[in-house]
């Protein structure tokens, strides 16, 4: 029998997350329309919060179903095996980690809140039109991934002085411009025009703010680690069935030493990002050592591994790589996007070498 | 004339004149943004460049050509990159022209030749199908003979600008009695017959390059056979022939790379982005290295050929080599811009709310770089035919 994955976390959450996956993305394959697809992302969202995926770091006294971060890898594990076009890191582990203590949590864990999370050094065209707060909210951020139709917006400032806030989307001022990604996720644009800081908006204030805020984003970075290797997993075992089938000079892919070659080094590629990704949760989980580092350094090899995954397995599937035909080449979407969530890989780099400075 | 009287440099400049000032601008924005090249930008280039008497730099002059000498024509390759006008890579003028020059009966040159020199017909080329890519030689699409036409039945994939051509070039199997490459014709073939249906194929880019063409008892006129029967794989190898010097102009590549350069330090300005900027730098120098090698391969390649001296694996290295660094080079472009362009990549050309975010164009060019090294001949089947020569066996 050929290759078949072992998840970092396996278990009745993994499974029934992976179904579930698998289900939405079978649904999705068919249909090239993005208002289609989006009204699918739509219901999807609404099952998936009536089955308490969001609840399910949140602690019980707040609503919530308590569980651990393992619960939440084995979640982030299935959904990213089918490549869930859903932003379960976000939802799932960044959004509640924010709003930790906060009466906010109820809303989100009843699902009547639906939260987009704008961290500093969010992506903007114009640097100096960078979002910034003071009396009023003003500037701009791109490329934020959101939950279907979100509600609300919780925005992290650094300057001029640590804020986190919780914005309604529909707050007077706020201008909005949604799409789908080439993932299949839901991303937006946001432009803030002079709008005068409601101070029911302030959660928080002062440095505390941003060491949340940073943590909050290392364990998004984690969950999406633990989403690729499984995406990555299951790429690996697409591409080799491809090969095993496809036959060219009247002998299978799979016969060739070259594609054999290529195929062992994306195994190694995908272990190599497997250890250190199940250290780094290790780290996380345990308060062990420096956790963020060892975060940075998988998110650093996700960056490259997958990539280098993603491309080999569009090359070994020759022309067919090149189209949105088969499922495992929008997991090479899937890969190829994740690089840039929670800090991409020069980003991380960059951290790292500061630290070492 | 000779190499020795031609003033290079004079016509370099006399290339770059023209370029500057008849390609108009808004086809030359189009190249510079790296946006999709449809017939629409391509043909009144090849009009203008046609009206010049440029139509064909690398035809005989009897059939419209210009008589440049080899370096006259990689200069104009050169200049042309330089300047961001579209490369004249279009499947009549580079692939089917020099076939039907080689082979075609004075009637197809007459009837076939001005429509491609003049940019007024429109070509593809027919030759991958679903079973038959690496392997175009097991292609199975048939033409079977009725009288004085062939009843075309099969498919072909992967058809580059079906959507947009009004002939399709297309190797076919005349014979199964024979050796497999040899029961091949090439019949040309108007995409308006009857039983033609193109399907759009979505690729991971976003655009519209690639369409599914299906052949159902199309009827072609054994008048529209390039050459004898069953000797089709023939024309398709001395087309490789010809065209193994195409990968030899490494100007786009150089082009690219200055573009890229320039993005890095505009995206990733400032103190506070410095590591992040080295780091990309770093890897475009590693870049710069493996196309000034290339650039010297390509050199001696058209040195080779002025001389009359063989080429060797040097065209099948240079493909191999650039593709790759072309991939490189859009993979830093990407690493720059990502985090902000690529959430917002559009799936379907000039469609959605960032169609025109400025920079998008990396983003499409890395997804569309991957197909440098599987078509035109694969790395893995390029690599298996240079290992081929160097171990003799
Ligand atoms: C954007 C695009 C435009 C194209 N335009 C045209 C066009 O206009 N006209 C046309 O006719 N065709 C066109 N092609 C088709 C192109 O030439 C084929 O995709 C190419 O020949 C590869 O064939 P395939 O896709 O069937 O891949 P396969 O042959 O199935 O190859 C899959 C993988 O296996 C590898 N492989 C195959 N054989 C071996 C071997 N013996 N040893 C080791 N590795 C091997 C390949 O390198 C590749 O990595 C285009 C393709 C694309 C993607």
């Amino acid at each position: 029998m050929s290759f078949q994955t072992t998840p970092i976390v396996s278990g009745d959450t993994y499974e029934m997350a992976h179904r579930f996956a698998r289900e939405v993305e079978q649904e999705l394959a068919g249909i090239a329309d993005p208002a289609a697809q989006a009204a699918i992302l739509e219901k999807r969202w609404a099952q998936l919060t009536a089955l308490g995926w969001t609840v399910t770091a949140i602690p019980e006294e707040a609503g919530g179903a308590g569980g651990d971060l393992g619960e939440l890898a084995a979640l982030a594990g299935g959904a990213g095996r089918a490549g869930l076009a859903l932003p379960i890191a976000s939802a799932c582990g960044v959004v509640p980690a924010l709003l930790a203590g906060q009466a906010a949590l109820a809303d989100v864990a009843h699902g009547a809140m639906r939260v987009a999370v704008i961290l500093p050094g969010a992506a903007q065209d114009d640097p100096a039109g960078a979002l910034r707060g003071g009396a009023t909210l003003d500037g701009a951020v791109v490329g934020i991934e959101t939950p279907p139709t979100p509600t609300h917006l919780l925005i992290v400032l650094e300057a001029p002085e640590p804020l986190m806030l919780l914005v309604p989307v529909t707050t007077p001022g706020i201008e909005s411009a949604s799409y789908l990604r080439i993932d299949g996720r839901m991303a937006a644009d946001f432009r803030f025009a002079a709008i005068p800081i409601n101070p029911s908006w302030v959660l928080a204030r002062g440095p505390a703010v941003l060491q949340r805020a940073a943590a909050a984003r290392d364990l998004g970075a984690l969950l999406t680690c633990i989403e690729c290797v499984a995406a990555m997993g299951a790429l690996l075992e697409q591409t080799i069935q491809y090969l095993l089938n496809r036959v060219q000079f009247g002998a299978p892919l799979a016969s060739y030493q070259a594609l054999r070659h290529r195929v062992a080094d994306m195994y190694v590629e995908y272990e190599s990002l497997r250890g250190i990704t199940a250290r780094a949760l290790r780290a996380a989980a345990q308060g062990e050592g420096e956790p963020w580092q060892a975060i940075a350094f998988a998110k650093l090899r996700l960056g490259e591994a997958g990539r280098a995954v993603a491309e080999s397995a569009i090359q070994a599937h020759g022309g067919m790589g090149m189209t949105e035909e088969l499922p495992a080449i929008r997991l090479c979407k899937r890969l190829m996007m994740a690089d840039f969530e929670y800090g991409n890989r020069v980003f991380q780099a960059a951290r790292l070498l500061a630290d070492a400075a | 004339m000779d190499a020795a009287t031609i003033n290079y440099e004079a016509f370099r400049e006399e290339v770059r004149d023209f370029a500057l000032t008849r390609c108009p601008p808004e086809i030359r924005a189009v190249v510079a943004t790296y946006r999709k090249l449809s017939r629409k930008v391509w043909y009144p280039w090849q009009r203008i460049l046609f009206e010049h008497g440029w139509g064909a730099p690398s035809w005989p002059r009897e059939f419209g050509g210009t008589g440049w000498d080899q370096r006259q024509r990689v200069i104009f390759d050169e200049v042309m990159a330089e300047c961001d006008c579209p490369p004249q890579y279009h499947h009549g003028l580079r692939h089917l022209g020099p076939v039907i020059i080689e082979f075609g009966t004075p009637e197809q040159q007459a009837r076939f030749l001005p429509g491609i020199l003049n940019g007024e017909d429109w070509w593809c080329q027919g030759y991958s199908e679903p079973g038959a890519g690496s392997d175009l030689a097991s292609l199975r699409t048939t033409a079977r003979l009725e009288g004085d036409e062939y009843v075309v039945e099969g498919q072909k994939t992967w058809t580059s600008h079906a959507h947009e051509s009004d002939w399709m070039y297309t190797l076919v199997r005349t014979s199964k009695e024979v050796k497999k490459q040899q029961g091949i014709s090439l019949l040309l073939i108007p995409l308006n017959s009857p039983g033609i249906t193109i399907r759009p194929i979505r690729t991971i880019d976003g655009w519209h390059h690639v369409n599914e063409v299906f052949l159902d008892q199309v009827r072609v006129p054994v008048a529209n056979r390039i050459g004898a029967e069953g000797q089709g794989w023939t024309y398709g190898k001395f087309l490789l022939e010809r065209e193994r010097l195409g990968g030899a102009n490494i100007a786009p590549h150089h082009k690219a790379l200055e573009r890229v350069r320039a993005l890095v330090a505009q995206e990733l300005k400032g103190e506070g982005r410095r590591a992040e900027r080295e780091l990309l730098q770093h890897r475009l120098l590693r870049a710069e290295a493996e196309l000034l090698g290339a650039s010297e391969l390509g050199r001696e390649s058209v040195e080779a050929v002025i001389e009359g001296r063989a080429l060797g694996m040097l065209p099948a290295v240079i493909k191999l080599s650039t593709s790759v660094t072309m991939q490189t080079i859009s993979q830093v472009a990407l690493d720059a811009v990502g985090e902000r362009l690529a959430p917002r990549f559009r799936r379907i050309e000039g469609e959605g709310p960032n169609a025109e975010a400025p920079g998008i164009e990396w983003v499409q060019n890395y997804m569309y770089a991957r197909v440098r090294t599987i078509y035109g001949g694969s790395s893995e089947v390029q690599k298996n035919v240079i290992a081929k020569q160097l171990f003799g066996m």
